[in-house]
């Protein structure tokens, strides 16, 4: 580990539907610069514990710290706060389909931030090209390509300066063609040190990228560690089963 | 040649006097009724369960009355526990209202087709839900419902010809007055009608002018 400090730490997080317990007691922490990558068979609790994270879940227990300090998130203020230091990228873009590219990511700016129009559009534009959308600026939703869509809600979510990143199976909506180019936004991203929680099948990107593979089974966090043990020896036979059924469906493995 | 003096004598005046009681009943009541069924579609959609229940027992009384008796009510039956209104005041009050229901339905349904991505997309980047609605969901919802909104101006139009019933004498009163006092129906009901289509056909016109002004790639309705 790179020795920086804690920055969430997830305490026993617990949510039931009814009598389902769809997430049980999933604990870990991540720390600054860090990408930690959930693995586990569709709903095995992976998006659930991400949505969890950010609250859009209501969680029926456990806590939350950022950066050391607990997210009472009852109260309303606090968790508006707290949710602009947590980016979020979902699986379908989630894009606001009456505004451009530029749009998307300005609004939030202006609306929750309260910057000026042309502080927003400068920042705006800036992210824009970061994940090399600068030509595609003046575009609606309706007119960009998928990849191009998930690079327009990363920007978004990098214009808020975001403390964390969540990406709930950022790539599985996409044409095979084009995930590799929003993966390697990402991959950018972790060079430039952003802390990510990520969901995917993507079993050679998260083999290659992941500080810690965390894998997810009925709710539970089964096993983490670092991938090179994660896939060459698993403790627990299921985790092993997993990794070589999707590897044979991927045909790879590493 | 007689008729033509006619008209031009006498049913001319007396129907340009009623067509503007009529602009003047038929511009606020349009305005009134889309911002209170923006904001009662808004409730029925959003609020929490006791405060919807509210805005939903609001629809159900004013869409279920037929628009004749809400208006009695208002001018004729009012006064009976001491709220007065004149013949203009209560129509508005009455059309507004009236309107207002029929619009949040249409509103309730753009809303309602909103996608639960965007709203959870919004609300991960720190929106508060008032701040949510407003500028995430209420400008799709706008688009989505301006044709079923556009509809119910038009209906107004034409159910404006009601507030005669209450002694406002609008468009449809004046066609009245003259046309029982010379026995010319035909004649005098004919022009009134026209002059409805004309206006009707002139609010569709202005309404089309404003969905293509708003118009934007994803929101298109595709001719056949």
């Amino acid at each position: 580990m790179n020795g920086n400090q804690i920055i969430l730490q997830v305490e026993k997080l617990t949510k039931r539907y009814g009598d389902k317990e769809v997430l049980k007691d999933a604990s870990f922490s991540i720390r600054k610069g860090e990408l930690k990558i959930l693995i586990g068979p569709s709903g095995g609790g992976k998006s659930t514990l991400l949505q969890c994270i950010n609250f859009l879940v209501r969680p029926n227990a456990g806590r939350i710290f950022l950066d050391g300090r607990e997210v009472l998130y009852s109260r309303k203020r606090d968790l508006y706060a707290y949710r602009q230091k947590v980016g979020m990228i979902f699986q379908d873009f989630n894009l606001f389909d009456h505004l451009t590219a530029l749009g998307n990511v300005e609004i939030a700016l202006v609306r929750v931030k309260k910057m000026s129009r042309e502080e927003a559009r400068m920042r705006a534009s800036a992210e824009l090209d970061r994940v090399g959308l600068k030509d595609h600026m003046e575009k609606y939703p309706a007119q960009l390509s998928g990849g191009q869509k998930q690079r327009v809600s990363i920007a978004r979510a990098l214009a808020m300066d975001p403390k964390v990143m969540l990406l709930d199976e950022p790539t599985s909506a996409l044409d095979p063609e084009l995930i590799s180019e929003v993966l390697s936004v990402i991959r950018d991203l972790r060079a430039n040190g952003m802390t990510m929680i990520m969901s995917t099948h993507q079993i050679s990107f998260a083999s290659e990228m992941a500080d810690e593979i965390l894998f997810m089974e009925d709710g539970i966090i089964v096993e983490a560690g670092a991938p090179k043990k994660l896939f060459a020896r698993a403790e627990c036979q299921r985790t092993r089963e997993f990794f070589m059924k999707i590897a044979e469906i991927y045909g790879e493995s590493r | 040649m007689e008729e033509l003096f006619f008209i031009q004598g006498e049913v001319a005046p007396a129907l340009w006097k009623g067509l503007l009681v009529s602009f003047r009943l038929i511009v606020p009541s349009a305005l009134f009724g889309v911002v209170i069924g923006v904001f009662v579609g808004v409730l029925r959609v959003f609020g929490n369960p006791f405060v919807a229940g509210l805005a939903n027992t609001y629809v159900a009384l004013f869409r279920g009355f037929p628009l004749v008796v809400q208006l009695f009510i208002w001018y004729f039956g009012l006064p009976h526990i001491g709220i007065y209104f004149t013949p203009y005041g209560a129509s508005v009050i009455a059309f507004s209202l009236c309107s207002g229901a029929y619009h949040s339905e249409y509103v309730r349904g753009a809303l309602l087709s909103i996608k639960r991505g965007q709203m959870l997309a919004a609300q991960a980047l720190g929106f508060s839900k008032v701040q949510m609605i407003w500028s995430v969901v209420l400008p799709q919802a706008f688009r989505r419902a301006l044709p079923g909104c556009g509809n119910e101006i038009v209906y107004l139009i034409k159910y404006s010809s009601l507030a005669y019933m209450i002694t406002c004498i609008e468009l449809t009163g004046q066609g009245k007055i003259i046309a029982s006092e010379t026995f010319k129906y035909t004649e005098v009901f004919m022009i009134v009608g026209a002059v409805y289509l004309v206006l009707t056909s002139f609010a569709s016109w202005g309404l089309h002018h404003l969905e293509s002004r708003f118009r934007i790639p994803g929101f298109q309705h595709y001719g056949m």
